[in-house]
């Protein structure tokens, strides 16, 4: 037992050490630098809580936030959701199933940069795809990227990106439940939409939790499409944006760290409430 | 006993990977430059000088990606390696489309990974690792090899010194920035080139209706947008004086010349979301007729778009102080030489050449020829289009020549009035309330 715990910590000792110097440290620093004023890279004047008093009153803080939530919330929906009702389809077809896993895994493959890129094409007021295809049709071109709908429409890419990367986690938690649940209920005589809901999706309750959780903390990263697409413009600032913003353009790091700050306690917040709503009893099998 | 050597001994080589993972860049240099020396030296014939000593240059520029000077820099530093077989040249670029290039540049400096050399803002932008100390005056050495100072025109000296008389980095050509017109579609159109202020309302009005753009500029990146409406409205005076007094009215007007424009449909339905790469492209598309950029944009023209366009200075709002001759331009950017390379006895005296051979006479004119910008010395530029001339044209005959205002300000401040640009032009926010929180931006930042 007692040499247990040094193999223990032997082998924990590298990853604690990766994990002080590229986590931990940062995160302590941005802290330390939330009480500073900076000026560029060079010059630094502590400002006690006027970073903090700044963030309380800073409306464009509060309409990031928003703006994640509202992320959040086509995430959670659409993305789990869509992840959700493959898996289940994929699931339950006879041949084929290697063909749609690699489909739909494949957008997480292509950089997140590229697929903005390949939206800003689409989404273009003056040549993009859909409005040319309006103007063929003889419509009206649209404003994808309004002040309305850019959300919504940057919403779009960030689900589809993703979207396969949950489904890959549920189709292989599907594929760990046991066959004789099915066979049993193929002898009480429940098929089709019924198995799902009242087997399927109960069995693998779990890994939904574990993927709500993934999904939500996961908005908070969002970054690129956000930039590439609308430069955080017309509503679509949301809190990464915003921390960039500040600490890499106006490079008050200062400030920028305590918008970092912010976004940590607010992940951190949003997971354990998560964790809160969905408790549930674990099922074992 | 034995266990815990063992263990010791394990910890330790973990610690020996993560160090040697981490220094792994300096060792390599080390082993490159050391290990030649050994080999090749002495085995050469005693009577001959000894091959000089490898040497490795970083050169930091934004030369690079869609730069149309590119390709003219390239060759600048081939030349140099030509005649130098011992220098290796890392051509460091990043675009300088956006900001990123900026916080590249400052994070090296600060952190000890400084380019030998930085071809970077002069300016505001350049304070802290000026202040800090980071690159050194370049006086001395230009006082002693008068051939090369006589090369850079004097005046261009004058212009990038430090209020202390020191100068910090030579610059290779300078910019200006105005407003390009596309003459063939004002001419297809018979509108009047917008040459003062009611010819600039009367040609947007005219595009609107027909569906062409009428200005194509983007509301974040409203770098362009923001300096002229300054400039013209309030006077060179008053932009120079950014926003260190009280702030001058006529800032406000200037912003508000920028709503009425809007309101007669001036920019792009979608400039709130494009950046300025797609404010170009819709410019040389042909899909508008009027662009404020800086004399760079020429380089992306296409030569059938170079010839439909001309470049004249951004009229004055009614009641603006400007004269309506006032152009934003200077020299911008130069060569900063790093304390820490002047300091390495192995580096310093072909840095030293290399910068003097990027800022010779001949380089100058290498560089000026492809980008269109004024060089900063005496050389003849050949075979430029005549948006290029007219560029020049329009440089000579300006009553005033001021470097833009976001020089003069911290960035924090700049992209205040910038984020305010939107809710100005659809009236959410008042030209005032941009300046006065600007304002207070700067004053915090003080």
């Amino acid at each position: 037992m007692k040499g247990d715990k040094k193999y223990i910590f032997l082998f924990l000792f590298p990853a604690a050490v990766l994990m002080s110097i590229f986590i931990y440290y940062p995160f302590l620093k941005s802290i330390y630098l939330s009480f500073f004023r900076t000026k560029g890279f060079f010059e630094k004047k502590f400002v006690g809580f006027e970073n903090y008093k700044r963030m309380f009153s800073d409306d464009l803080l509060g309409a990031a936030t928003l703006n994640t939530l509202e992320i959040m919330l086509y995430v959670v929906i659409f993305q789990v959701g869509f992840a959700l009702v493959l898996a289940v389809m994929v699931d339950s077809i006879k041949w084929g199933k290697a063909f749609y896993r690699t489909v739909f895994f494949f957008p997480i493959v292509i950089s997140g940069a590229a697929i903005s890129l390949m939206f800003v094409l689409i989404y273009n007021y003056q040549f993009g795809l859909l409005n040319s295809a309006l103007s063929n049709f003889g419509m009206d071109k649209v404003l994808w990227l309004s002040e309305t709908s850019a959300l919504k429409a940057i919403a779009v890419p960030t689900v589809w990106h993703y979207v396969g990367f949950y489904f890959i986690l549920f189709l292989t938690a599907m594929s760990k439940i046991p066959s004789d649940f099915y066979e049993a209920a193929k002898i009480e005589g429940i098929s089709g939409f019924k198995k799902t809901v009242y087997l399927t999706i109960p069995l693998i309750m779990s890994d939904i939790k574990v993927v709500i959780i993934l999904a939500i903390t996961g908005t908070l990263k969002v970054f690129d499409f956000i930039w590439i697409l609308a430069r955080g413009q017309n509503g679509t600032e949301v809190l990464g944006t915003y921390m960039y913003k500040k600490a890499m353009i106006d490079l008050n790091f200062g400030y920028g760290s305590t918008i970092a700050v912010y976004i940590v306690v607010f992940g951190v917040l949003l997971s354990v409430l998560t964790n809160r709503l969905l408790k549930k009893e674990e099922v074992t099998y | 006993m034995g266990k815990k050597s063992k263990m010791l001994m394990a910890l330790s080589l973990v610690f020996v990977l993560i160090l040697s993972a981490c220094g792994s860049n300096n060792g390599n240099k080390g082993a490159a430059t050391n290990a030649p020396k050994e080999t090749n030296a002495p085995t050469t014939e005693a009577t001959k000088e000894p091959a000089p000593e490898p040497v490795k240059l970083r050169v930091f520029s934004t030369f690079g990606g869609t730069d149309p000077a590119k390709e003219a820099f390239e060759k600048v530093l081939k030349q140099f390696t030509d005649a130098h077989p011992n220098v290796t040249i890392d051509n460091d670029v990043m675009s300088a489309n956006d900001d990123g290039f900026r916080t590249k540049v400052n994070t090296d400096m600060n952190s000890g990974n400084e380019a030998d050399l930085t071809f970077y803002f002069i300016g505001k932008d350049a304070e802290g690792f000026v202040n800090a100390g980071k690159v050194v005056p370049l006086n001395d050495i230009l006082d002693s090899d008068s051939a090369w100072k006589d090369g850079i025109n004097p005046a261009v000296l004058e212009l990038v010194k430090q209020p202390d008389g020191k100068i910090m980095s030579i610059p290779v050509t300078g910019y200006y920035e105005g407003m390009f017109v596309n003459k063939k579609l004002f001419a297809d159109n018979n509108i009047e080139l917008p040459t003062d202020w009611d010819k600039l309302e009367a040609a947007v009005k005219a595009f609107a209706a027909k569906g062409i753009i009428p200005i194509s500029a983007p509301f974040d990146q409203s770098h362009y947008l923001i300096e002229h409406s300054i400039l013209t409205a309030a006077g060179p005076e008053s932009q120079s004086k950014a926003l260190t007094g009280d702030i001058d009215p006529n800032w406000e007007l200037g912003l508000n010349g920028l709503k009425k424009l809007y309101e007669l449909g001036a920019f792009p339905k979608d400039a709130a979301t494009i950046d300025l790469g797609m404010a170009q492209n819709y410019y040389y598309e042909g899909l508008a007729a009027m662009l404020i950029e800086g004399s760079w944009a020429i380089g992306g023209m296409s030569p059938e778009v170079k010839d439909n366009s001309t470049v004249i200075p951004y009229p004055v709002v009614p009641g603006g102080k400007g004269s309506g001759n006032d152009i934003v331009g200077g020299f911008g950017s130069g060569f900063y030489l790093a304390q820490k390379t002047f300091d390495d006895a192995k580096k310093k005296d072909t840095a030293i050449a290399l910068l003097k051979h990027l800022t010779s006479k001949t380089s100058i004119q290498t560089i000026a020829q492809s980008n269109g910008g004024s060089p900063a010395a005496d050389v003849e530029i050949t075979g430029q289009p005549q948006v290029a001339l007219d560029g020049f044209a329009m440089v000579s005959k300006a009553n005033s020549i001021s470097s833009a205002v976001d020089g003069k300000m911290s960035p924090e401040t700049f992209t205040t009035i910038r984020s305010f640009i939107k809710p100005i032009v659809t009236g959410e926010k008042t030209a005032k309330e941009a300046l006065e929180a600007a304002k207070k931006i700067e004053d915090a930042n003080k």
